[in-house]
């Protein structure tokens, strides 16, 4: 058990997987057009019709009022992908629905009336679906899903009606994206109706190497079909990525590794963007067999994030908030053999 | 005033084509301006405009349709490219389905249909009123191969009703 980031031993190339089912209830505008009183509505209907179901996942799953969160947690856990940058972006009035282990997100009142996210690390796009698609089945039977034959589940953006399902794997590529591929992969699963990204958003062009794949076109298109298709291309790049990574040399390789190891385990000022390089040719080491496998990279990586640091060590300014992700790397890292 | 093309009817839309660089306007009855797919200005219509072979804007000038649950119109559906209802989507389905089309390469759902799906925009009550409403409404907008199922549906119910 635990978060996608702190299961180590499970990631390779595929860090984590992520299912996304958008889903609204007929009779009621979507999120855009909704008053206060029918948003308030909409959260006690899906928080009894998940709550007092008899299903057994519904006992590690906890209501929460978004406007009961602090701030800088609502922050935090868009950096640990809890939530989406939108559902925080206007959280005040928002409620989610959270598993004890974070891996299950009903969001609810964000773009959609309700968004069912399943998040788990490596690639596990089946297991991911099945949990989601009984979330799905279990919020169905209690409440009336706007679902029109010929369109599918209607959406509040026509790009995601359909199965509005979004599927997506998240990968580190580092070879690729040095070898400046990660634009011509782009275009080429652009042309099969999939899009990549960086970790952090459209905007991160520079992601440290991890980047998510995830499909676009949503009608005319089974779950099954969309999650297959997606499968392959990960496939494929993994493929891609362990053959590019076999051709460096070794001992290039193990000097990229081990100087961001030593720059680590004694810098004094960190920012997000060096750990996160430093961190993603610390993770190339670990898939190589060159560090240990105990290393988990993603995990720093993410407990790194501005927000997760305040979460953990209380408000900081940006300059505070560097002096202290560099001590708390260091301390992470203080047993590494270098 | 009348529409530029048929004389007929009063203009409602503010059609602007942009042909090898020459813009045109033409004021338009709903009906002469349905042959136009573009959108007005923004969202939707940015995100599709590339897709878009050349480029056609238009413009509502008068009352402009209402979505019943929400009422929402569709520009203001095209400008926020947002849809504000379920029900927008059976209202505006005609001018939402070349989108949907375009955006996905289908107007059709394949995936998973929830086993006593309550289909929101599934025709509601078959009444005689609700039929005849809907009866003209395709006749104007000159979707004779629906509105003859329609007519076979009315007169099935009158039948009915007699007996
Ligand atoms: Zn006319
Ligand atoms: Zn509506």
């Amino acid at each position: 058990m635990g978060n996608w980031y702190s299961n180590s031993n499970e990631q390779g190339i595929v860090v984590s997987t992520r299912i996304r089912l958008a889903r609204n209830l007929s009779g009621i505008p979507f999120p855009s057009r909704m008053t206060q009183e029918q948003i308030n509505g909409l959260k006690q209907k899906v928080r009894n019709a998940i709550l007092e179901s008899n299903t057994p996942f519904a006992k590690s799953l906890k209501f929460i009022e978004m406007s009961a969160v602090p701030k800088n947690e609502i922050s935090a856990m868009v950096e640990r992908h809890i939530i989406s940058p939108e559902f925080a972006a206007k959280a005040d009035n928002r409620a989610i629905i959270l598993s004890d282990d974070e891996s299950i997100s009903i969001m609810i009142g964000e773009e959609d009336h309700i968004r069912i996210q399943v998040i788990k690390d490596g690639l596990k796009l089946e297991e991911a679906y099945d949990i989601a698609e009984r979330i799905d089945t279990v919020l169905f039977d209690k409440l009336h899903f706007a679902f029109d034959s010929e369109l599918g589940f209607l959406t509040e953006c026509p790009t995601n009606l359909g199965t509005g399902l979004r599927a997506s794997v998240m990968l580190h590529l580092p070879v690729c994206e040095s070898a400046g591929e990660i634009q011509e992969l782009g275009d080429t699963v652009g042309k099969i109706g999939f899009t990549v990204r960086g970790m952090y958003g459209e905007g991160s062009k520079s992601s440290a190497g991890l980047y998510q794949i995830s499909n676009q076109v949503t009608l005319g298109i089974s779950e099954k079909n969309a999650i297959d298709n997606l499968k392959i291309i990960t496939t494929q790049l993994i493929e891609k990525e362990r053959s590019a990574a076999a051709l460096l040399d070794k001992v290039r390789l193990e000097d990229t590794v081990y100087r961001a190891l030593g720059a680590l385990k004694c810098c004094r000022i960190l920012t997000t963007k060096e750990m996160m390089n430093l961190l993603s040719r610390i993770k190339l080491g670990i898939n190589m067999g060159i560090l240990d496998k105990e290393i988990n990279a993603i995990k720093l990586l993410v407990e790194g994030q501005p927000y997760m640091l305040m979460k953990k060590y209380g408000e900081m300014s940006p300059e505070e908030r560097d002096i202290c992700r560099a001590s708390f790397v260091r301390e992470a890292l203080i047993n590494v053999p270098t | 005033m009348l529409c530029e093309n048929c004389g007929k009817n009063t203009a409602t839309t503010l059609v602007r084509t942009v042909v090898n660089g020459v813009v045109k306007e033409q004021r338009l009855c709903s009906k002469c301006a349905k042959g136009y797919t573009g959108l007005p200005h923004g969202g939707l219509a940015n995100m599709l405009a590339s897709m878009l072979g050349d480029i056609t804007d238009t413009h509502f000038i008068g009352e402009e349709a209402k979505c019943p649950v929400c009422s929402a119109s569709f520009s203001d559906i095209a400008k926020t490219g947002r849809v504000g209802c379920a029900e927008c989507y059976k209202t505006f389905r005609s001018e939402l389905l070349p989108y949907l089309k375009r955006v996905h390469g289908s107007t059709k759902h394949v995936g998973k249909v929830p086993n006593s799906a309550p289909l929101s925009v599934v025709p509601e009550t078959e009444n005689l009123e609700s039929l005849r409403s809907q009866l003209s409404r395709l006749v104007s907008e000159e979707r004779y191969e629906e509105a003859a199922v329609v007519r076979d549906k009315i007169r099935k119910l009158e039948g009915e009703n007699n007996g």
